[in-house]
């Protein structure tokens, strides 16, 4: 097919995100699902398994139940704010979805040759980071338009966690861009190809970066609001945190948001740590590339389940001093140490 | 063919959008009488200053824009707001606006005159013009990075030392603001505090203080003729 032709390039470009969106909400969907059968597993009990096989269809149904629900706004909220928060919650959740590396370039019947990835430009990491953290708006402006007390102090939580955990998050990433040289995401994954593809930056020299992988794994634990992190939502003390006033769809689209972040630093995880679509026999057979990349992030998926099936929640001191004191200063090391031995070694 | 003339003019459709987007919400961030729609509409103008960045051909300005400005400034401007709650009802006096006025139409003109200027004197000389359309990787993240370490070195680890000074300024500040003896803690309890006042660098040799009542608490703060209290009684 001839890519040169505009027309069939804007196409190529619209089925893309759309086939992305709607693959990244079942995915989403699944996770639901999956982390409720798990989390059952974990705590000795079935959960959801009654409609459809092994409780397959159980997403659609509560999708419907959303749809269904009557909608209840507070009477003393902020109306437009109230309604701008979910929209705003769930765009920069969904805007990052353009840069995912799903595979290498393969050959498609009918299709001809395609690269597995929306839009590949420059800053594409700066752009996931930047899109992200306006998502924190969304909590914020929830909070504080909800007119509740439960949903401001949680909404201040989510807004003082999300900036603290960030400069973590970003700064774990740093010693990964200086070993790759980009802020491509797809360029970053390519570089990791070598050793029969599994030349990974977490084993790759001049140093590996076990201690970036571990900051940014605890630090996107703390960003999409997980447990041990959940304090914004914490449900012993804050009813809900900053949804407690929200139902029906409203409520959907943050429960949604919060999946499609998991998804988001799942796939930053496997992209920039794991290698991304790398695994052994890409070369031969491409479409390898995909399957090794969904497997990666379904692992970061149930690590999360599994976390939150195991782990207490910390007090928001703790999280605080732990965020600041610990990660914060580990992270700059973690820079400090790559710069030094890229410069002697690299 | 409506498509192809859209896709010819798209950059410059993109542009009115978004400029209409940025002058919109700063004449809404001027006009609001709640300060959080405010805070709300500058983060608009920032959202669409970094998408006028990306039309030129500078993307990793506009990531930057949008990181620091409206995802972590605006952020801590918001969560004051929220934390103060300050009430509609708070509005400047005439009085205040009797000067503001005339201050800002003459900004404005001065403004508009710079603007003027630019447009007829700098842009239409042409010798920029042509200089202009070689670079077009100059926003690219590679040459920022390259001409931060190598000819604005100077300038840039000036900046560093500022942004330093500006550190410790500010932690400075908010250590002399602390009313809390360093040895002072509160058990929770009989009386709650946000933590941070407490200095938790020093907290293996403390002496617990409890209280029971607001006024006890306050006494052992050191707090009991501070401003808060005269201003309620």
């Amino acid at each position: 097919m001839n890519w040169d032709n505009p027309y069939i390039y804007a196409l190529g470009k619209f089925v893309a995100i759309n086939v992305t969106f709607i693959g990244v909400l079942m995915i989403v969907a699944y996770t639901v699902l999956a982390e409720r059968r798990v989390l059952g597993f974990i705590q000795g009990r079935l959960g959801p398994n009654r409609v459809g096989y092994g409780g397959m269809l159980q997403p659609f149904a509560d999708l419907l139940k959303f749809i269904l629900k009557e909608e209840i706004v507070p009477d003393k909220a902020t109306r437009f704010v109230y309604f701008l928060a979910p929209i705003i919650a769930i765009t920069a959740a969904l805007m990052s979805m353009i840069v995912y590396p799903f595979g290498p370039d393969v050959t498609l019947p009918f299709i001809g040759r395609i690269r597995l990835v929306i839009a590949q430009f420059d800053v594409a990491l700066l752009y996931v980071l930047a899109i992200t953290s306006v998502g924190v708006y969304g909590v914020a402006l929830a909070g504080w338009a909800s007119n509740s007390k439960f949903s401001l102090l949680g909404g201040l939580r989510a807004a003082a966690q999300l900036i603290s955990y960030e400069l973590s998050l970003g700064l774990s990433l740093v010693g990964v861009v200086l070993m790759s040289g980009t802020l491509d995401l797809y360029q970053i994954v390519e570089q990791q190809s070598g050793w029969y593809g599994m030349h990974w930056n977490l084993f790759k020299l001049p140093l590996p970066q076990v201690l970036g992988f571990v900051i940014y794994l605890i630090s996107a634990i703390a960003e999409t609001n997980r447990v041990p992190f959940d304090l914004p939502e914490a449900e012993t003390e804050l009813v809900a945190g900053f949804h407690t006033e929200y139902s029906a769809l409203k409520f959907a689209l943050f429960f949604m948001a919060e999946y499609v972040n998991m998804f988001t630093v799942s796939v930053l995880a496997s992209t920039l740590f794991l290698g991304g679509w790398n695994g052994p026999f890409v070369a031969q057979l491409p479409l390898l590339g995909v399957f090794y990349f969904l497997a990666k992030v379904f692992f970061f998926l149930f690590l999360y389940i599994w976390l939150r099936g195991t782990l207490p929640r910390f007090r928001f001191d703790q999280l605080m001093s732990f965020g600041w004191k610990f990660l914060l200063p580990v992270a700059i090391l973690n820079v400090v140490l790559t710069a030094t031995a890229l410069y002697l070694w690299g | 063919m409506i498509i192809a003339a859209l896709a010819d003019y798209f950059p410059m459709l993109l542009f009115a959008v978004l400029f209409l987007m940025a002058v919109g919400a700063a004449i809404s961030l001027v006009t609001q009488r709640n300060p959080l729609y405010s805070a709300i509409s500058l983060v608009f103008v920032f959202l669409s200053l970094a998408g006028l960045y990306i039309l030129l051909a500078a993307p990793f300005i506009a990531a930057v824009q949008v990181i620091v400005y409206a995802g972590a400034i605006m952020v801590l401007v918001i969560f004051v707001i929220m934390l103060l709650n300050v009430e509609e009802t708070e509005q400047p006096g005439r009085a205040r606006l009797r000067y503001l006025l005339p201050t800002a139409v003459v900004l404005a003109a001065v403004l508009f005159a710079e603007a003027a200027f630019i447009i007829f004197f700098v842009h239409g000389t042409g010798v920029d013009r042509a200089n202009a359309a070689a670079p077009a990787n100059t926003g690219l993240t590679a040459n920022i990075g390259a001409g931060l370490f190598t000819t604005y070195l100077l300038p840039f680890e000036i900046t560093s030392l500022l942004i330093l000074m500006a550190i410790v300024g500010a932690m400075t500040l908010a250590r002399r603001a602390s009313v809390l003896r360093p040895t002072d803690v509160i058990v929770p309890g009989a009386q709650s505090l946000t933590r941070h006042t407490l200095a938790s660098t020093q907290l293996s040799e403390t002496t617990p203080v409890i209280t029971h009542t607001t006024a006890e608490a306050e006494r052992a703060l050191g707090l009991s003729n501070a401003p808060h209290r005269r201003e309620r009684g």
